[in-house]
């Protein structure tokens, strides 16, 4: 999922907690899956390292993507 | 009869050019250059035109350093003097000064082709693309050994490297420039639309002389730009300097660094949202959890959940814990979520009131209600009640009540 997705979900599972209509055992199963979202998407931030790709285009619309040394 | 004087040739040379340098002096000449040489001497040879005329210049070497940008075809304006040559009888301009008026002609050329496309629509608002926030396929057309790329890669490696770049390489100054970043434009598009969408493109160059940025004021790369699908950032030279395609583009940036800034957000400002979003799930839930103890503590009471005493008095002093571990520390306990909640979770859920509900036994209420009916008395015929099942709920009339 991209983070954009996942900060979208987080926000959506709050919002619905902090309506406290929820049934409690609908609650606490989304709470434990906004945790989740949540640690997923600081791990992605954490981890990440930029990708560098040069598009070499072989033929026409034969692409060829090759990592880029940026050193 | 006075005898004419008869000049030799030297004579007649040496007297035509005193003349000419007393006559003339210094002048300003505008025009032309072609016929270009750079002799071994370090002089520099060219003819000056216009329309109608042409005359043959040098600009001997030790007058003034040699400005190697002077190019054949290139308008320039020159100061020096006139001057004969004795030696072969030829008239010659003797420059001590050569600049280009191009820059002006360039200046000139640049607001007619911004006007032209102004008033044809490429600049409008409305026609800008809005730019993602979360921007995560990036491609950049650039040159691969200009600063601008790698500026762009230093910004993003440090404040959002959860981007990829895709580099689709260009020159980006001098003859063909302008036609190459068509071509590379026209490939990200390409590569987008077939090898999964670009979220948007730089496209820029570092700063250089106003020659040097000529390519990013062409009019075709203009309307590449405008016709692209994908948003385009134009970053072009340096803060102060404008290109045709920082008009036509979604978004000018003063720099390719500024590029990358103004078009990424900051990876720790997105972990600080993400943590501050998960504390407010915590609280509300943690604020869920307080309501729902004081509600299965009087539960508890009941005669149709008691349990063995020891075991609820474990429980309660459980809960009583975890509930005062929840509110004292909501940070904290999204430092470990899991282990913390995990554990008051499994307490609650091994006293929730329904698991009566497992072995066969209802709850019924008066429609509309939160209490549970236990005296028929209570309730009319004709009353609509709900019963809480294990799985799901019934809502039906009352047809008799026998208060026995």
């Amino acid at each position: 999922m991209k983070i954009e997705e996942t900060l979208a979900k987080l926000e959506e599972i709050t919002s619905a907690l902090e309506r406290e209509d929820l049934p409690l055992d609908e609650a606490i199963a989304l709470f434990e899956q906004g945790l989740d979202l949540a640690a997923s998407a600081k791990k992605t931030l954490d981890e990440a390292r930029l990708r560098v790709e040069q598009v070499i285009e072989k033929a026409r619309g034969t692409f060829d993507i090759e990592p880029f040394d940026v050193s | 009869m006075t005898e004419e004087h008869v000049y030799t040739v030297s004579e007649l040379n040496r007297t035509a050019r005193e003349i000419v340098e007393g006559g003339l002096g210094g002048v300003w000449v505008k025009g032309e250059v072609s016929e270009l040489t750079h002799a071994s001497s370090g002089h520099m040879y060219f003819t000056l035109k216009d329309e109608a005329a042409e005359v043959s210049a040098v600009r001997f070497r030790s007058r003034s350093p040699i400005l190697s940008s002077i190019e054949p075809g290139m308008v320039v304006l020159a100061f020096g003097s006139v001057t004969i040559y004795e030696p072969r009888g030829r008239y010659q301009f003797v420059a001590t000064l050569v600049q280009p008026v191009g820059a002006g002609i360039l200046q000139a050329a640049f607001e007619r082709l911004k006007q032209k496309l102004s008033l044809e629509g490429l600049f409008a608002p409305e026609h800008k693309k809005p730019l993602p926030a979360f921007p995560v396929r990036i491609g950049v057309v650039t040159s691969l050994t200009g600063a601008a790329f790698h500026d762009v890669v230093s910004v993003l490696s440090r404040r959002w490297p959860v981007g990829e770049l895709f580099l689709f390489p260009s020159s980006v100054q001098g003859e063909g420039a302008a036609e190459e970043l068509v071509a590379a434009l026209d490939r990200a598009v390409r590569f987008s639309q077939t090898r999964g969408s670009l979220d948007l493109i730089l496209l820029g160059r570092g700063g250089g002389a106003a020659e040097d940025l000529a390519p990013f004021n062409d009019e075709r790369l203009a309307r590449a730009v405008y016709a692209c699908p994908v948003p385009v950032v134009s970053a072009v030279g340096h803060e102060i300097d404008f290109a045709i395609t920082d008009f036509v583009a979604d978004l000018r940036a003063a720099t390719p660094s500024a590029a990358a800034e103004l078009t990424t957000p900051d990876r720790a400002d997105v972990a600080l949202r993400i943590a501050r979003t998960a504390e407010r799930a915590v609280r509300a839930l943690g604020g869920r959890l307080e309501a729902d103890t004081v509600r299965f503590r009087t539960a508890l009471r009941r005669p149709l959940f008691r349990t063995p005493g020891r075991l609820l008095e474990t429980a309660e002093q459980r809960l009583d814990l975890q509930a005062a571990a929840l509110s004292r520390a909501p940070r904290r306990a999204l430092e470990r979520p899991h282990e913390r909640l995990a554990q008051r979770i499994s307490v609650l859920r091994a006293l929730r009131p329904t698991r009566p509900l497992e072995r066969g036994f209802s709850l019924t209420y008066l429609q509309g209600t939160a209490r549970p009916l236990r005296d028929a008395g209570s309730v009319a015929p004709g009353a609509r009640v709900v019963t809480r099942l294990a799985r799901g709920r019934l809502t039906s009339s009352v047809e008799e009540v026998d208060e026995e």
